[in-house]
């Protein structure tokens, strides 16, 4: 710190070194495990096959699960973003007094965790008029409340970072209605940060486990629950499901890092 | 000239807080008014109830005879000019200028006529296809303006325009607005919270305080004859006394006042005794407590009866500066006192 | 105007505050009949068996910040020696794996260490007995496999407060007198301090929410409250829902208490940043400092929702 050319100790590389090997060990476990014929007593499998993977595409549940996975998912955050553009928007841009009232609506996720929510829910739908208990219904009205901090921090981000209220009144002096401002100067500048903050809650949806299992378990099978469930029966079927959908995971959280950039990086430009 | 623009009993509340508090202004066509003050003064506020971005409590706003007050932004003709620009960034420069035209429905041709017409005022004629973040920031500030003026508002309202801006930037721009204002003739409200910037710029300031305007009046008279002791203070380093000062100091005053203000330069320092004295001249013993030197002027620090006194005399090398404790004496024209109403009379 | 908002209210009001009501309210209700009750909290606190599953979530919970601070410790300071690309990097390292965690990252501490684990075995057939004891579905594994996904959060909360420590503050004490030590223990841990016990609540409150980590490692074979509460009302066989109710709003009580923690050190910690902030700004040659931290980002490490 005091040289102008400041060089990384030893004593901070070696221990970012056993970090990384701590933090890939399980992964790695998994990884070759999903490949092992059988791995036993050795350091590694003496024996590699690709049949747990062929397995489990073969698996008719796996790719129920997947597919039930992939459209929950995308219609929660779907919905998501229809209620909460036009909410956040008018509390950011109209209403910012209230804005402290909106954070604590939206940040009481964060505190509640969701067994706590799952409970609730499970004995406010159970009976009475909306009995909606057991049904994708309730699923996606949890989902909603999972991302509902996601959704607001990014969609008010946005609209801080483009200063929509200043482009907004421009527009307006300019002769643009407020239904055209916003379609015309608002949304085209948010777009790429309300699309980042939609593919975070989607991969954050994507690995829930406990509200879905205690709301849905026994009766729609997630991604998640199914891996719960063929974790007893096969560890390397269960290995190479694990790794699918870590690759998955993986995958989406490279693009919202790719887009991230380009939002940050289109601001500098 | 008669009047264009009117403001008539302009009324805004926060809570219990008079934001504007009974503001009343009358503009003539062509004619650039400043309004001047400290923030938190209601100035920015005038201006977005002005445009419709803010809502008043009660007024009324006529503009060429018609009162606008209950019409919405976009139908008020009428420019505005953001502090943070508020260019919008996903539109080119180009697009940018010819925003309002097409939300007028004006077809492409007669758009692209006027966008080259403006690029052209604003020299940025090359920029035209770049995004506004591609600018600097006195560029960006010109496509504003050429964005507010493509419409052909009947008056054009710029909030703190500048101040972003770097020093030598700020200058420039500054006098190409003013050229370009004359150039179009164009009613303009400017907001600025800067005394030069004003006094430079306008036809006419208005300086406002805690929601009211409390002087108006042309650069000169503004800054020669304030009015009262905070316009006075606002407005340069006047010295501000009180009645007992002024008798301390000069034995008797001939106007009664309630305060006094005293301009540094107006005072001189006359270092020995022996200088013939004019009449109307009063005269005043005190110590030099400490000196800087401003450039072409010396700035003393002076202590006088119990009063302490800016005095700046011209830095042109025919005085020596005078040290730190030494004694002198000051003399004033009776004239230069000018005399001060109480706050808010 | 309005119009825009009233989705989101019905939405928040329906599926975020009813809930909680509707659970708040099956705790309170006697068992029988009608009125106010504090019957299920009582039976709780007389039950050894539900004490215990609470006692065991708060040592668990505590004992897994506590290590997840102090690497997380070591290793936000460690990180922020780094250049800023290579840091940048080492973050988002960090967060990728963090996505493995709940059921997947039971499954593969299983892999490794459970009673087939691979080094299971391996330690066994090699005669390492020091890992004899060792059992993953016991306290100690679960403390263990709870650090794994506490060290990430640590170091993405913790590593920016690093950066609040400037080096002109190091040049001063040093100029002044001060050793290494003496300005770590009189200027860098007190600024560092709210930092640090705001993490501590978020990750003390992430621990005790945890309920797939748990649920996938240890089933019921091990008394946590999360996993009980799951079983009381979602369970195969569903006898007590209400005293669920009570359970879930105990744990509701003390994860919303560390967040709480949080939000008073982080008020704290903007006072102290508020009294740099006025001074004037250095400008820092090497060392860019952290992007703002996106709080999404930031809570994109919790763990278990």
């Amino acid at each position: 710190m005091d040289a102008p050319i400041k060089r990384t100790g030893a004593a901070p590389r070696a221990l970012m070194l056993l970090l990384m090997i701590y933090l890939l060990l399980p992964l790695m476990a998994t990884c070759i495990y999903a490949f092992a014929r059988d791995w036993q007593t050795t350091v590694l499998p003496e024996r590699w096959t690709l049949e747990w993977f062929g397995g489990m595409f073969k698996d008719l549940r796996f790719m129920e699960s997947l597919w039930n996975s992939l459209y929950l998912c995308l219609i929660a955050v779907a919905f998501s973003l229809l209620v909460m553009l036009p909410a956040v928007f008018v509390i950011t841009v109209y209403m910012p007094r209230l804005e402290s009232l909106m954070k604590g609506l939206v940040v009481l996720p964060y505190a509640v965790p969701g067994v706590v929510a799952a409970v609730g829910l499970i004995r406010a739908y159970s009976s009475g008029p909306l009995n909606i208990a057991g049904t994708a219904y309730i699923l996606l009205g949890a989902y909603f409340v999972i991302v509902l901090p996601y959704m607001y921090q990014g969609i008010r981000n946005s609209l801080l970072t483009v200063s929509a209220g200043p482009l907004l009144a421009a527009a307006e002096l300019l002769g643009a209605g407020r239904m055209r401002a916003f379609a015309s100067v608002v949304l085209p500048n948010i777009w790429p940060g309300v699309l980042v903050s939609a593919l975070l809650s989607f991969s954050v949806l994507f690995g829930e486990f406990a509200l879905t299992n205690m709301l849905v378990g026994g009766q729609i099978q997630t991604i998640q629950v199914y891996l719960y469930h063929r974790m007893g029966e096969s560890g390397h079927l269960a290995s190479a499901i694990a790794i699918t959908y870590f690759v998955f995971i993986l995958l989406l959280s490279a693009l919202l890092m790719k887009l991230g950039q380009k939002v940050n990086g289109g601001l500098k430009r | 000239m008669s009047v264009y623009l009117e403001l008539q009993h302009i009324r805004k509340r926060f809570g219990a807080a008079n934001v504007l508090d009974d503001v009343n202004l009358q503009i003539r066509e062509g004619e650039l008014v400043t309004l001047l003050g400290p923030s938190g003064c209601g100035k920015s506020t005038l201006l977005r109830c002005i445009a419709g971005l803010a809502d008043m409590d009660g007024g009324s706003i006529l503009l060429d005879g018609k009162d606008i007050a209950a019409l919405p932004p976009r139908n008020r003709e009428i420019g505005m000019v953001f502090q943070s620009y508020a260019l919008f960034p996903n539109l080119t420069v180009r697009e940018n200028i010819e925003y309002g035209l097409k939300m007028r429905g004006i077809d492409k041709t007669a758009r692209r006529r006027r966008s080259e017409e403006l690029l052209a005022v604003v020299e940025l004629t090359e920029k035209r296809d770049a995004y506004p973040q591609q600018l600097s920031g006195g560029q960006q500030q010109r496509v504003a303006l050429a964005r507010s003026l493509a419409v052909r508002p009947k008056v054009l309202l710029l909030d703190e325009p500048l101040s972003a801006l770097d020093a030598q930037i700020r200058k420039n721009l500054r006098a190409e607005i003013r050229a370009i204002q004359r150039q179009f003739n164009m009613t303009t409200i400017f907001v600025t919270h800067d005394q030069e910037e004003a006094l430079t710029l306008s036809d006419r300031v208005c300086l406002m305080n805690k929601g009211r305007i409390v002087q108006e009046g042309s650069p000169e008279a503004i800054y020669t004859r304030p009015r009262t002791e905070f316009v006075a203070r606002f407005m340069g380093s006047y010295n501000v006394l009180s009645r007992q000062d002024a008798l301390r100091l000069f034995g008797r005053v001939e106007r009664a006042a309630e305060s006094y203000a005293v301009r540094p330069e107006s005072v001189v320092l006359l270092n020995g005794r022996n200088e013939p004295l004019e009449p109307g001249r009063r005269v005043a013993e005190g110590i030099i407590r400490s000196m800087s030197i401003l450039g072409n002027v010396i700035r003393y620090d002076v202590e006088a009866a119990d009063v302490r006194l800016t005095i700046d005399a011209l830095n042109d090398g025919r005085s020596l500066p005078l040290a730190e404790g030494s004694p002198v004496l000051l003399a004033l024209d009776e004239a230069q006192l000018l005399h001060l109403d109480r706050e808010g009379a | 105007m309005w119009l825009g908002l009233v989705p989101f209210l019905i939405m928040v009001l329906l599926f975020q505050l009813i809930p909680v009501l509707s659970m708040l309210t099956g705790s309170l209700k006697p068992a029988s009949g009608a009125g106010i009750s504090f019957g299920f909290y009582a039976r709780i606190l007389q039950s050894a068996y539900y004490m215990q599953a609470i006692k065991n979530s708060l040592l668990i919970s505590a004992a897994s910040s506590a290590i997840g601070i102090v690497v997380g410790l070591a290793c936000a300071y460690a990180i922020t020696r780094f250049p800023a690309r290579t840091r940048d990097r080492l973050l988002m390292f960090s967060n990728m794996t963090s996505n493995f965690s709940g059921v997947p990252l039971a499954f593969a501490y299983i892999v490794l260490l459970g009673s087939n684990g691979v080094f299971t075995l391996l330690f066994k057939q090699w005669g390492w007995s020091v890992f004899g004891g060792f059992d993953l579905y016991s306290w100690s594994g679960l403390v263990l496999v709870y650090v794994y996904f506490q060290v990430p959060l640590a170091l993405l909360l913790l590593y920016p407060a690093f950066y609040a420590i400037r080096d002109q503050w190091r040049e001063a004490a040093s100029l002044l007198g001060a050793s290494r030590w003496q300005f770590w223990t009189s200027v860098g841990l007190p600024v560092l301090s709210p930092a640090v016990f705001g993490t501590m609540g978020i990750l003390f409150a992430n621990a005790m929410g945890a309920y797939a980590t748990a649920y996938a490692l240890v089933g019921g074979n091990y008394n946590l409250l999360a996993v009980r509460i799951g079983s009381l009302v979602a369970g195969d066989v569903v006898n007590q829902p209400q005293l669920g109710n009570a359970l879930a709003v105990i744990l509701a009580l003390s994860t919303l208490l560390a967040v709480f923690l949080n939000h008073k050190m982080t008020q704290r910690a903007r006072r102290l940043d508020a009294a740099f902030v006025a001074g004037p700004r250095p400008v820092r040659k090497r060392r860019r400092p952290p992007r703002p931290l996106n709080a999404a980002a930031a809570v994109a490490g919790k763990e278990e929702l």
